[in-house]
């Protein structure tokens, strides 16, 4: 950024209080109506997209993403020709809100990351711009291969424990990448997904803290955390993009999120 | 004599070893129709191909009509023998076992 000293200062700080309110936990949101795809299970899947606060199910527009495609044995396949628009609302929430889904037919073994990358979405609260770039991976067939597999993104979250088969319990372990490179002391904002399918009863936080956890990655971009509640878990690593967006005539910042979708299942 | 004893003990171990390693996933089965041919692929979880597996294919009336055995690539492929719905099996020893149900609205 080249701006005065007085000026950096004052946009830190705008930026630094902005990210300190838990309310502004905004999640990209891919998820699949199935992750683990058997040779009985019907083909035919649904991927929804979405934007809104996990835990209190608060909705905000998406608008058509820039990008929506799926990585399948070194392929990559754009599905932003067949996402059809369509509408969601959580908590209190009167109205609806954009969102959008498509329907996608498994036809070999093997691991699909199913990515989006959205239009960045201007939060004035922030007086920032959002961008989200997120992924979720579906097995199928029982060929565990390709889980492992950057798509290459400007931020993204590589798993490195399986993404899915995952008990409630179980950790989830991530490297944080930003232009490829391991990104060290980022913050990881960590939710439930309230509306995940099979929820018996929608969880209440006692404070705010409860919404969102936070770990930061370590020296190598890593990061853990154990998975309490069955359903589906959404991590997000945000940093601020070296890349600015004109807005009105000025130069705003971006917070680049990577995020990932993971599903537990209680241990019967 | 004793070290070469030894030396033989250890590589037996470390081929049993390695050998179970490969055994202690499931095994998986597919199968698809393209150009009146059928393409079968072995593998492992992990996307090791089964190699020197067993395959039998049953008819719709569960009668086998052919046999062969997977290459190093995990493959066996045949000419559609039937335009009905064909199981095929594959066998990868140590009671490793998978099917697949090839559905005559595939082909």
């Amino acid at each position: 950024m080249h701006r005065t000293p007085c000026l950096a200062a004052t946009a830190c700080l705008t930026v630094f209080l902005g990210f300190a309110a838990p309310a502004f936990a905004h999640f990209g949101t891919v998820v699949p109506s199935d992750d683990i795809v058997s040779q009985q299970d019907p083909k035919k899947i649904q991927v929804a997209l979405k934007f809104l606060h996990p835990m209190e199910g608060h909705y905000m527009d998406l608008a058509k993403p820039k990008q929506f495609g799926v990585l399948h044995e070194g392929n990559k396949t754009d599905l932003l020709p067949t996402a059809v628009e369509t509408s969601g609302k959580g908590g209190d929430q009167k109205k609806g809100f954009t969102a959008w889904k498509v329907e996608y037919t498994i036809k070999r073994p093997g691991d699909y990351i199913f990515y989006m990358e959205p239009e960045p979405y201007w939060e004035p609260a922030e007086d920032s711009f959002i961008v989200h770039y997120t992924k979720v991976c579906v097995n199928a067939l029982g060929k565990e291969e390709g889980w492992d597999v950057p798509v290459g993104l400007e931020t993204e979250i590589i798993p490195k424990t399986r993404p899915y088969g995952l008990w409630t319990g179980n950790v989830f372990t991530g490297q944080v990448l930003v232009k490829g490179k391991p990104a060290a002391d980022v913050d990881v904002e960590i939710e439930y997904l309230n509306e995940s399918k099979g929820n018996p009863k929608i969880v209440q936080p006692p404070s705010d803290p409860f919404v969102t956890q936070v770990v930061k990655t370590d020296a190598n971009g890593m990061f853990t955390y154990a998975m309490p509640r069955a359903g589906w878990w959404g991590f997000a690593a945000l940093s601020t993009a070296d890349w600015t967006i004109k807005k009105d005539g000025a130069d705003k910042g971006v917070e680049i999120g990577a995020v990932y979708w993971v599903r537990t299942t209680d241990m019967k | 004599m004793r070290n070469i004893l030894h030396w033989l003990t250890l590589l037996f171990v470390l081929g049993s070893l390695t050998a179970s390693l490969a055994w202690a996933h499931k095994v998986n089965l597919f199968a698809y129709v393209e150009g009146g041919t059928v393409y079968t692929e072995s593998y492992f979880p992990d996307g090791k191909k089964v190699e020197g597996g067993t395959i039998e294919v049953l008819d719709a009336g569960g009668k086998k009509i052919l046999e062969g055995k997977t290459d190093a690539q995990g493959a066996f492929n045949f000419p559609l023998p039937k335009k009905e719905d064909l199981t095929i099996l594959l066998d990868a020893t140590m009671g490793h076992k998978n099917s697949f149900i090839l559905k005559k609205s595939e082909m």
